[in-house]
């Protein structure tokens, strides 16, 4: 077999932040080969976290910012496929199989397809009625369900079922969160979070109901009511699953690369494959902060994947890169973590939840994990930056919000 | 090509125009001129990434920064109190062509 394939082109599948990202990110590092970008959505890519903030509120604007304009794919001669997907991909003559029946050859590929909201698992699920939230379309086709009076219930009390039920409440609509756990957001933040959430969703006319097991959707022709395991029946005119997200991982899978909930990748984004990369959403990885095997769904963590990626193929310098960070906006407050928290984490509150402005501070042996800051950004940054650090902290000192972060690191003693 | 330049000083001290078009916030624009900035939240004043320096002029003449973008800036690297802008957070607007922008260093 002839090695051509230097003239082939760089195949990035998805074009979500992570994959315009490598795109870039080649052309940035002085990559001359070819670069085509398939994505599986029409429009020119663009950013996905205001799809459930500002797109949603009543009277905003409907088109979220583009991840690039559109001249930038010319300039860079960046060929962009839309509205196809990848089939399947053969490995051994490095091809992918496109949705419209093409073959096209690539010199790497690179699978930066994200997840998927996962779909409810019970009978009526497919009703119409029943959204999900993951593209524009399905923003937009949510906002128009958000009138006045209709009746939201939403199943999953995470970032994106709270903030729909933020949306909704908003427009008027009467809103009912079910969630199985005890408390809100309970996968990602502590109790004093979740408490101080759920008291502002309340102040804000929506309904919660603990311990919900949803064991049916049930209408004629299309969702009418939601059903749990004690036998109570939630009225509905929308439904939204808001219950997590399954990486697309499927391409990958079925061509033998090594998947675990996650497509399996290096420091590099490289797979077990040589010669095919992943990055973003879809990837499961080890991070390099503490040692931890992990499936993030974050931008900063999309970016610096990214990164690794365009660096690997192209070669050069890669960027500095931030701890992972995560945020949410609901009703108007700002839910910002930096570092990935543990359940077992020693939790310590910094400030006065009911002024609507505090900080948690997680420790693990001492060490600063994490950090939600709520309704404030100061002790954001500095955070990011001690976590990076591996600092220790006296649980004392992090409990007075009159002491910064960095003072109450610098007068701890380093054997605590 | 549009009329609407800004002239960007790298992080190397390198100074060079770029486009900057109406609809866009000046981070996009030097997002799109490949300019280092990660600008990791999308534009939402929740990073700090795409901090930048404004002439006094410019800076002065824009509105106040809300309180998110001022306890973000506060403990970034350089930070000026009558400079400092996250540049996610400067709309364009046809009297800022011409304008000089410093990309801020990384921390």
């Amino acid at each position: 077999m002839v090695e051509n394939h230097a003239t082939e082109p760089i195949i990035i599948v998805g074009a979500g932040h992570a994959g315009v990202a490598v795109a870039a990110g080649l052309r940035t590092r002085g990559w001359q080969g070819g670069i085509l970008l398939v994505d599986a959505e029409k429009e020119v890519p663009y950013e996905r976290p205001p799809l459930s903030k500002e797109l949603l509120k009543p009277g905003a604007p409907e088109e979220p910012t583009l991840l690039r304009r559109e001249k930038y794919y010319e300039d860079k001669a960046i060929e962009r496929i839309g509205g196809l997907t990848v089939e399947s991909l053969d490995r051994a003559g490095r091809t992918v199989l496109l949705s419209d029946g093409s073959r096209r050859g690539y010199h790497r590929l690179v699978i930066a397809t994200g997840s998927r909201a996962r779909a409810l698992p019970v009978p009526g699920a497919d009703l119409p009625g029943v959204q999900a939230l993951r593209t524009r379309d399905d923003a937009l086709e949510l906002k128009r369900a958000l009138v006045a009076g209709a009746r939201v219930v939403i199943i999953g009390a995470g970032y994106i079922g709270l903030e729909v039920a933020a949306a909704a409440a908003k427009s008027g609509c009467e809103v009912t969160v079910l969630e199985f756990q005890d408390r809100v957001m309970s996968r990602v933040t502590s109790e004093p979070v979740s408490r101080f959430f759920e008291s502002l969703h309340q102040a804000n006319g929506v309904r919660f109901v603990f311990g919900a097991a949803v064991t049916a959707v049930e209408g004629t022709d299309r969702a009418e009511r939601v059903i749990t395991a004690d036998g109570s029946s939630y009225g509905a005119d929308v439904v939204i699953a808001g219950i997590g997200v399954v990486p697309n991982q499927e391409l990958a899978e079925q061509a033998g690369i090594d998947s675990r909930d996650g497509i399996l990748v290096d420091g590099h984004g490289l797979t077990s494959d040589p010669y095919v990369y992943a990055a973003g959403d879809v990837t499961r990885f080890t991070s390099p902060w503490d040692g931890a095997s992990q499936r993030l769904e974050c931008i900063q963590s999309a970016l610096a994947q990214a990164d690794g990626v365009a660096e690997a193929i192209a070669g050069g310098a890669p960027k500095t890169t931030e701890i992972p960070w995560f945020w949410t906006v609901q009703h108007g407050v700002r839910l910002q973590t930096a570092g990935v928290r543990h359940p077992d984490d020693e939790t310590v509150v910094r400030g006065t939840p009911a002024e609507g402005k505090f900080s948690v501070v997680y420790l693990r042996n001492g060490r600063l994990s994490a950090v939600d800051t709520i309704g404030g950004l100061t002790d954001f940054r500095p955070a990011k930056k001690l976590i990076a650090e591996g600092a220790r902290i006296d649980p004392a000192l992090a409990a007075n919000p009159a002491v910064s972060l960095a003072e109450a690191a610098a007068a701890t003693d380093p054997k605590n | 090509m549009s009329n609407n330049e800004v002239n960007v000083i790298d992080r190397e001290g390198a100074a060079r125009p770029i486009e900057w078009e109406p609809e866009q916030s000046l981070m996009e624009a030097l997002r799109d001129a490949d300019l280092p900035v990660l600008a990791s939240c999308g534009g939402t004043a929740s990073c700090a990434t795409c901090h930048v320096f404004l002439e006094k002029e410019v800076f002065d003449a824009l509105g106040e920064r809300s309180e998110d973008e001022i306890e973000l800036l506060v403990d970034a690297e350089g930070y000026r109190e009558d400079a400092s802008r996250l540049s996610c957070q400067v709309g364009f607007e046809s009297h800022l062509d011409g304008l000089t922008v410093t990309l801020a260093p990384e921390d």
